[in-house]
């Protein structure tokens, strides 16, 4: 079974309400079409692979809030390592929201290694709850769980996508950064 | 030869403000790794690749926090990319605290030359990144003064150490 992704992010965005939700690459470039919000953060260009790396970071920067960082499988495998320092370090309040589409979907659609198991791979790595979501049905059941229960938790969630992208928009990055910590009211 | 004090540079660390260490040690680092550990009022994190731990300071400094990443030349060259995006474009100013292998035995002229000594400062000129060399505790002045630096135009800059730390 799969999920349509961008009926993922709608159930997510219906649900979010002051988490901050960092995006990266073509996986997540459907966003915006569902969420404007000044606690998104769009990564995209900030470095190949390293979405979940930064989440990790302003996580640990900020325990009273929530980070949920959506990233693609491709993107993963760049950083894997950083599995197992989310392993180590993760703190409670983040939520790793992996998008499986099993290919490289900015470049084409190469494939990769058809044998990776990011589930056992995740858990390997030390993370302390590790899940496999299959349908929308149960991630709308699961969300309000993934919200608030303590993690951090790192959701393996198979999706498709029917419907066209929008085009890659490229903004400032300095600015990105400053409305965020602005939101956050880091001075 | 020379050396610097892990215990001073510990002191001068915290003094600066900095709340946070991302940290893949080298040999020359091990001492400052092991001060760092040993202070409650630091904490320090151990990334698998520098690429990551750059991403992971830029998210701590975003959080409101103030990290300082220390690294080797080497994974200074592995995580190009993570400081062009999260360093470089996004005016991030994380302060480096770079070791500068090769630099011990190329200093005296002894053979071979590490590959990785030739390039560490012309490295950092291609990246703008500003930086001051670090051999002995008379320099340790060079942490505060470009941590100035980077908070002053918001972009990262850089301490080379040339040898190793002593406890």
């Amino acid at each position: 079974m799969t999920i349509e992704r961008l009926d993922l992010f709608s159930a997510l965005a219906a649900k979010r309400t002051n988490e901050v939700v960092i995006t990266t690459m073509t996986a997540t470039l459907q966003w915006p079409l569902v969420s404007e919000h000044e606690l998104d953060f769009d990564f995209l260009a900030f470095g190949m692979g390293h979405a979940a790396d930064f989440g990790l970071g302003l996580a640990l920067a900020r325990p009273e809030r929530k980070v949920i960082v959506l990233k693609g499988d491709g993107g993963l495998l760049m950083s894997l390592g950083s599995l197992v320092t989310i392993g180590r370090y993760g703190p409670p309040n983040l939520l790793v929201l992996l998008l499986e589409n099993r290919n490289y979907e900015m470049t084409g659609g190469q494939e990769f290694a058809a044998g990776v198991d990011f589930v056992t791979v995740a858990r390997g790595a030390g993370v302390a709850n590790v899940e496999r979501i299959d349908d929308l049905g149960s991630f709308e059941r699961e969300l309000p769980r993934l919200l608030t229960e303590p993690g951090p938790h790192f959701i393996v969630l198979p999706v498709t996508n029917s419907e066209p992208l929008p085009p890659v928009s490229h903004t400032d990055h300095s600015t990105r950064v400053t409305n965020l910590r602005a939101a956050l009211g880091v001075g | 030869m020379s050396g610097v004090s892990a215990a001073q540079t510990v002191t001068i660390i915290k003094d600066l403000g900095f709340t946070d260490v991302v940290s893949i040690p080298d040999g020359e680092s091990r001492h400052l790794y092991q001060a760092l550990i040993d202070d409650p009022e630091i904490e320090v994190y151990l990334p698998t690749r520098e690429g990551e731990g750059i991403a992971l300071a830029a998210g701590l400094w975003v959080g409101g926090r103030h990290p300082l990443v220390v690294l080797q030349n080497t994974g200074l060259m592995e995580a190009g990319d993570a400081v062009r995006g999260c360093g470089i474009g996004p005016s991030i100013p994380l302060l480096l605290l770079v070791g500068w292998r090769g630099y011990p035995a190329a200093s005296i002229g002894a053979l071979p030359v590490d590959s990785a000594y030739p390039y560490t400062e012309p490295l950092l000129r291609a990246w703008e990144i500003p930086h001051r060399r670090l051999m002995s505790d008379e320099d340790l002045g060079a942490i505060g003064e470009m941590a100035a630096v980077a908070a002053g135009t918001s972009k990262p800059a850089a301490v080379v150490y040339g040898y190793a730390f002593t406890p």
